[in-house]
């Protein structure tokens, strides 16, 4: 390639990426909401807000699928360029799923009965959907600064985020064996811990994706500690 | 012009003079070689001279000027005063810029410089703080890969940056940033945030005692309009009459006691801290205290007074009282009958005095502890009013310590009961007893003296 091609294919990859970060703000807006239906936020059409959040998610991804279709099929990159792109991809990909399961957390927060019981419950649900935001920020932060070092610390906010899942379902379980009668409320609060669980696991992925990107090694079944091992390399 | 470009000639001139001389004394032969002699030496002192200056001009930036000789002495100085002066001026400079980024990172606000592109150039603490950055590794990044809200995205993308526009930071504290864009130079721009969290939460709990308070009225109002409008149309006998106008009596009383607090609140709010100008005894406003609990539990609950080292305390006796008057009311409307309630003082070896109340009643889960204090923050709305509770006392304690320096701790358990303790600052705390020998007179006159000035 010639220099002039190298630096068109610079700047169309950097715009790609700012695409992905302006999609990745958009998902973390959505999920702030979601987590403000969960406190029983009063604000106006704001479950509303998710779903159309959602919407214009799905359309952000396709459009960056296009264009990566379109960086790989005229620039042909190789190695590391490549890599980037196919990262990206994959990235825009769990963004989309995240956008997903936000939209299933705040309409089953919104449509779970409004008793007291509940709402004292999905005080530890919220704050699990806390540790899943953090972790969605630090695994977009790790890509918009390509930081492999903070790849290993999303896996371990994963585990913990793992073990409050595990908690609430704990809790329920006990709940739903003392009074058959909060059953049906406990599975929402199941199926809402479950959503933010995921989200937790795609950040996750997302983390992944960027010491791929930037290693070029496949660290997608890898421990935090391999993660550490072999981001502390050259 | 200078001492050196005239002194340039000296050397020729007396090369000329010299060779003038030979040539008068001893020939023309002698006269050649003197001015073969003096015109080689004359050429090689500014042959040395010129390289000297090459030296120097192609050497390091810190090298000094070279010692120059002879005319090649006043060039030397000249060079020197030069770089002399320009240095000066740059360590000016410098000291200037240093001093103007100092400003800058001291700048209680966020203050991020972005080049062209839009890319971070630099960023004071503050900045990095709010928005997560940090600026060593951020340099030269585009700020909307880091601030990515799409509220800011969409700002950035219209241009408009006349206004500001208001985001919502993403990790261990939420805040609201107020961010603004403004244009400088040819193509750079400052982005200034400004942390709106503090006003943005005032603002909401304006509007939120305004819905409230609107509300808490309304519920009596409607009662008590109900009821006119039955004994209006409905021809009532005597006994009904009494039942309906003793429920309007009730429902009149708690719209009182709503307008009492709020009175308290906001006289509280508009009034000076009381300074140490009045100074009251612990233990008769304990016995006061634990008499009206008593009279308002009715014999349901044990209410034990622990009465601790008598002491007396530098502060509002009203409104300390009130406070304690608060708390127990809590404890008796909270705890099931048969249950017991105690009143303490003591002052810990710090000097610091404190109030406890506990209670064995239901106790206070531990999310909404931090939400207490507010104004008709209520655990569980249905049983609060049912017990006569505005829902401003909590908020009025808060109030009270804060004009006392005084704090409030909370520890509780929910099913086993509750602590409220008022801790009290050393300062306003005073181990001699009120009431014999001079700490009395010494009592009384600071009272008097002061009252004038009092708030």
């Amino acid at each position: 390639m010639t220099e002039h091609t190298i630096k068109q294919f610079d700047a169309d990859l950097e715009a790609i990426r700012t695409g992905v970060l302006t999609m990745g703000g958009l998902v973390e807006a959505q999920l702030a909401r979601a987590i403000g239906v969960l406190e029983n936020d009063a604000a106006e059409g704001l479950v509303d807000r998710v779903g159309a959040d959602e919407r214009q998610i799905n359309q952000m991804q396709i459009q960056i699928d296009q264009q990566c279709a379109q960086i790989i099929a005229r620039r042909q990159p190789a190695a590391g360029d490549l890599r980037m792109v196919l990262t990206i991809v994959k990235i825009t990909n769990d963004l989309e799923r995240i956008g997903d399961e936000v939209k299933k957390v705040a309409y089953k927060a919104s449509a779970s009965p409004d008793d007291k019981l509940v709402r004292v419950r999905f005080y530890d649900v919220v704050r699990a959907a806390g540790l899943a935001q953090r972790m969605l920020r630090m695994a977009l932060d790790a890509f918009a600064r390509l930081d492999v070092a903070a790849a290993a610390e999303i896996v371990d906010s994963d585990d913990e985020l793992d073990a409050a899942f595990g908690g609430i379902l704990r809790q329920l379980i006990s709940y739903m064996m003392e009074d058959p009668r909060t059953i049906s409320a406990s599975l929402e609060i199941v199926f809402i811990a479950r959503s933010i669980e995921r989200i937790g696991d795609h950040a996750k992925n997302i983390a992944e994706a960027v010491v791929q990107a930037v290693r070029g090694t496949d660290v997608r079944h890898a421990t935090a500690a391999e993660i550490r091992a072999e981001v502390a390399g050259p | 012009m200078t001492p050196g470009s005239g002194s340039a000639f000296t050397a020729p001139l007396a090369a000329a003079a010299a060779t003038l001389a030979a040539w008068a004394l001893a020939g023309t032969g002698a006269a050649l070689a003197v001015l073969a002699v003096l015109a080689g030496a004359i050429v090689a002192f500014h042959l040395w001279n010129q390289h000297l200056v090459r030296r120097w001009a192609f050497g390091s930036l810190d090298a000094p000027v070279p010692e120059g000789r002879g005319s090649w002495r006043g060039v030397f100085t000249a060079i020197h005063r030069r770089m002399r002066l320009r240095a000066q001026h740059q360590r000016d400079l410098r000291l200037t810029i240093e001093r103007f980024r100092r400003a800058a990172e001291a700048i209680p606000d966020g203050v991020i410089v972005l080049d062209a592109h839009d890319l971070i150039d630099w960023a004071n603490p503050r900045a990095c703080e709010q928005l997560g950055l940090d600026l060593a590794r951020d340099r030269h990044a585009p700020i909307v890969n880091l601030v990515r809200q799409p509220e800011f995205l969409a700002y950035v993308a219209a241009g408009n940056f006349a206004e500001s526009v208001s985001v919502t930071t993403i990790g261990e504290r939420r805040r609201t940033l107020s961010l603004q864009l403004v244009p400088f130079g040819t193509r750079e721009k400052l982005l200034l945030s400004h942390d709106v969290t503090q006003v943005e939460a005032a603002a909401r709990m304006r509007r939120d005692f305004i819905a409230n308070v609107s509300h808490e009225l309304k519920t009596p109002l409607t009662v008590i309009a109900g009821f006119v409008e039955t004994m209006q149309d409905l021809d009532l006998d005597a006994r009904q009459r009494a039942r309906y106008l003793g429920l309007m009596a009730e429902q009149a009383r708690n719209m009182q006691r709503l307008v009492a607090d709020l009175l308290t609140l906001s006289s509280l709010e508009s009034e000076h801290s009381p300074g140490g100008d009045e100074r009251f005894a612990v233990l008769p406003l304990l016995v006061q205290a634990s008499a009206d609990a008593r009279a308002l539990s009715g014999g349901r609950h044990a209410v034990e007074v622990d009465p601790g080292a008598a002491a007396t305390v530098d502060g509002n006796r009203d409104e300390i009282a009130s406070v304690l008057s608060n708390l127990l009311s809590n404890a008796v409307r909270y705890t099931p009958e048969g249950g017991r309630i105690s009143l303490s003082w003591r002052v810990e070896p710090s000097g610091i005095g404190v109030f406890a109340i506990a209670d064995t009643g239901i106790g206070i889960a531990a999310e909404h502890l931090p939400r207490l204090t507010e104004r008709f923050y209520r655990v569980d709305r249905s049983r609060s009013r049912a017990t006569g509770g505005t829902g401003l006392g909590l908020a009025i304690v808060k109030h009270v310590l804060l004009r006392h320096q005084a704090e409030l701790g909370i520890v509780s358990e929910p099913g086993r009961g509750s602590v409220f303790s008022v801790r009290l600052p050393a300062r306003r705390v005073r181990a001699a007893p009120l009431g014999d020998g001079p700490p009395a007179e010494d009592a009384t006159t600071s009272t008097s003296s002061h009252s004038g000035t009092g708030s």
